[in-house]
């Protein structure tokens, strides 16, 4: 090699991979036949091969806020071929669950987040906030009457709640993450010679951006994958009802607070429809999730850790109560109708209150990683 | 040798050996030219085994018939080994030091009057593939396996029995030597010991989906062998298959479907002199040729072979480059190959456009599918393992695991000891 290299392995870091689903990585041999079977590597310094032995080495630094990582997208085609099973497509998801942790702050929470010992004290947090804040303004009854979830979480409360989780909390604590991820990954790069930039422009990364949201909605690098085809629908149906959920609120928010009109709105409203088409592509999708993950004998999708699974219950969580309140209310239950719409709320905190822990966080870290990718020339903007 | 003191050899212990390739060949002769009685049973018509078809074998590079033609000279000097070819072991019963063997011997159809006058060939029309050039070229239904056969007599395809073809060889013989009506026979031995030489077949090419063995440039080390050897389809000119042009280019591509959890997992041990021997074959005849040679680790077990390597690493023309090949097209128009690997020295992709690309394949034990007559015990891969406690029967050669021809010697010998030893003892 044409400098030398003082190794200093992280023997920590080698354990945390293991246990974040990357325990095959030992196995590696370094044939590199996964750089080569990778349908979307780069021609330049592909990845896993690179990736595998740093991460055998503990070489930290050449992983956490390495873009190639977050370029992968766990096809597995390397994992199948792989004449070892060390599964590389496994051990980068699990350098990128390493490296959400990683970027995270409040580093506290970037640490009980992923940790399967501790999600009942997420559940808990909403679940008093909530609970004190309908004791303190009297709202801790079931309503009686009609159903309407504004006679008992008043939609004030709710967004005093969640406005500033989403304008003041994600943007701060993510932004910090985002901030140190974006200045790694661009250092590692230029070292590595793998960007042809060398400087960072802002408004020449925005633009990298809009070119990469189009890959991004068309899941071409998804479908580019050989093995693993079923996570291509699986993916795309969760996000798009995810962008359809997105509309639907903030149209609500507006009709509510511009337009002065509460809800509930009628079924036939096209918004509605919207939000209720969007809710039934949310559960299909995580349900293929949860099959594809189930049904796996081995090669194909990812084994997934605690970290992978969390994310999608959570989900399957959040489209159960959500779709089992309205049904519950239409059928005049209140009993069930008001406690499944308070699971609903908590369930929307923790997604949004824990995006920048959680394995979600892949949205916004993956995003800019394939925006540096096309910005930086390692790959063309398509 | 004289007919008494045939007897009193008999009287000191039989060892049946099965499998009649370098291993066998060796155990059988370490036995029975310190005093014992040997069938060699070989259920092809030739003796020689994978050795036979190569075109030079390490440690010398001498081709097989030097050390082939010492061998069966001294089988022929030696009253006290009995041997049959076409032949299988049906049925084994009885323990150590007193084994009763059941030998079924297919018709060759072709008796010892045989001149090898090449008449009956002439007269035969279908082609058959070639086996022993792993299908490269035809052969004819009446046939020599090939120039160095031993026992040195033609054989009829039991593919051409019953069809015209079988008349018209019957008739071209003058010497008659055809007999069309051979039936198999059943011969019963009583041996106290046994050695399995059963051997090895190359592992099957086309299950490695990514490396382009349909492609007609893409051809395996022994299908390279045959193609190097003077007596192979080409008598000896290396052409690539397609159109018979000349190689400027040529990738080996080793560890192909070795040390593979989906193909073999083990190593062959020798595939890598194999090819480093090839590059050999290629710098003889095509002094200006261009050789790439993509591996994961180079493996020259001792120091004749490390000598070796050193050796071609000099060779400016050879390229060796550490990188698994893990995709291979064809230019459908040229029908050039193209490899592509990363180099892992450097982290970069490597493509390089070849005339021909040759795959390291590994050594399949015969017995991975066809389980021997007996009470064996094998390895999860096939491999026959030896239970040297209870003695009686023992593996050697590319049966107990891969090994190159130095070694299956050395183990050959080793093990004839061992077998005299049950003879011995019991």
């Amino acid at each position: 090699m044409a400098n030398s290299y003082w190794v200093e392995p992280d023997v920590r870091f080698v354990k945390q991979l293991k246990r974040l689903g990357g325990d095959t990585l030992k196995k590696c041999y370094q044939c590199a036949t996964c750089s080569v079977v990778c349908p979307i590597s780069p021609e330049e310094r592909p990845f896993p091969r690179k990736e595998m032995i740093a991460a055998q080495w503990g070489l930290k630094d050449k992983l956490v806020g390495n873009m190639d990582v977050w370029l992968c997208h766990q096809c597995n085609d390397c994992s199948t071929y792989c004449p070892r099973g060390a599964r590389p497509g496994d051990v980068l998801n699990a350098v990128r669950a390493y490296s959400i942790q990683e970027y995270a702050w409040p580093k506290w929470l970037g640490k009980i987040v992923p940790d399967g010992r501790f999600w009942w004290l997420l559940l808990a947090i909403p679940v008093a906030i909530f609970l004190f804040l309908l004791g303190v303004t009297g709202h801790l009854h079931i309503p009686e009457g009609e159903i309407e979830f504004a006679k008992f979480f008043p939609t004030l409360l709710v967004d005093i709640i969640f406005v500033p989780l989403a304008t003041f909390w994600i943007p701060v604590v993510f932004g910090i993450g985002i901030y140190r991820f974006m200045s790694d990954i661009h250092k590692n790069a230029v070292a590595e010679g793998k960007a042809k930039r060398k400087d960072l422009n802002i408004p020449d990364f925005l633009k990298s951006i809009a070119c990469t949201i189009p890959t991004i909605l068309s899941h071409s690098k998804f479908s580019q994958c050989t093995e693993n085809k079923g996570r291509y629908l699986a993916h795309i149906l969760v996000l798009f009802s995810f962008v359809g959920l997105f509309v639907v609120t903030n149209i609500f928010f507006v009709a509510l607070y511009i337009l002065q009109i509460p809800g509930p709105y009628a079924q036939a409203n096209p918004v509605k429809i919207l939000a209720n088409i969007s809710a039934i592509a949310l559960l299909v999708g995580v349900i293929l999730m949860i099959s594809n993950r189930l049904k796996d004998t081995g090669a194909n999708v990812g084994k997934g850790s605690y970290f992978d699974w969390s994310l999608i219950i959570l989900v399957l969580g959040l489209v159960v109560t959500g779709g089992l309140s309205q049904l519950t209310r239409l059928a005049h239950l209140p009993s069930i109708a008001y406690p499944m719409y308070f699971a609903h709320l908590v369930l929307v905190f923790c997604l949004f209150a824990y995006l920048p822990f959680s394995k979600l966080a892949h949205l916004v870290y993956r995003t800019l990683a394939m925006a540096y990718s096309r910005y930086s020339e390692r790959e063309p903007c398509d | 040798m004289t007919e008494e003191q045939r007897a009193e050899d008999s009287k000191k212990g039989s060892i049946l050996v099965v499998g009649g390739g370098i291993s066998g060949l060796t155990a059988t002769l370490e036995a029975a030219e310190v005093g014992y009685e040997v069938f060699l049973v070989e259920k092809n018509p030739y003796l020689g085994g994978r050795v036979a078809q190569l075109k030079h074998y390490f440690p010398k590079l001498c081709p097989p018939s030097c050390g082939l033609e010492i061998n069966f000279r001294r089988i022929k000097d030696n009253p006290g080994i009995s041997f049959y070819t076409l032949a299988e072991i049906e049925s084994i019963s009885g323990g150590p030091g007193n084994y009763n063997v059941t030998v079924k011997i297919n018709p060759r159809y072709v008796n010892e009057k045989c001149t090898c006058c090449d008449e009956c060939a002439k007269v035969c029309m279908t082609k058959l593939p070639n086996e022993f050039n792993f299908d490269m070229g035809t052969m004819k239904g009446a046939y020599l396996p090939h120039e160095m056969a031993f026992p040195m007599r033609y054989v009829i395809s039991p593919k051409i029995i019953g069809t015209d073809d079988a008349k018209r060889a019957l008739e071209a013989c003058k010497y008659d030597a055809i007999d069309l009506e051979m039936q198999p026979k059943t011969v019963n031995l009583k041996v106290g010991a046994i050695i399995w030489a059963t051997g090895w077949r190359p592992y099957d090419a086309s299950k490695i989906d990514n490396l382009g063995f349909e492609y007609p440039n893409v051809i395996t080390n022994m299908m390279m062998e045959r193609l190097s050897a003077i007596n192979g389809p080409t008598n000896g000119k290396i052409l690539r298959p397609s159109d018979n042009k000349k190689i400027s280019k040529i990738a080996f591509v080793q560890c192909a479907g070795s040390r593979d959890e989906n193909h073999l997992p083990y190593c062959s041990y020798i595939c890598c002199m194999a090819s480093l021997k090839q590059a050999t074959y290629v710098r003889e005849q095509y002094p200006e040729a261009k050789i790439f040679v993509f591996y994961i680790d180079i493996r020259a077990p001792g120091q004749r072979y490390e000598k070796f390597y050193k050796k071609i690493k000099e060779d400016e023309n050879i390229f060796l480059i550490k990188g698994k090949v893990a995709e291979v097209q064809e230019d459908p128009s040229t029908k050039d190959i193209t490899v592509v690997a990363e180099d892992a020295v450097g982290g970069e992709k490597v493509q390089e456009t070849v005339d021909m690309a040759v795959l390291a394949t590994g050594m399949v034990p015969n017995t991975v599918d066809t389980k021997l007559p007996g009470d064996v015990k094998y390895d999860p891969d096939g491999f026959v393992v030896s239970d040297l406690d209870r003695g009686g029967m023992y593996a050697t050669g590319c049966a107990l695991k891969p090994l190159d021809v130095t070694s299956s010697n050395q183990h050959a010998t080793g093990v004839a000891l061992k077998a005299i030893q049950t003879l011995v003892s019991s």
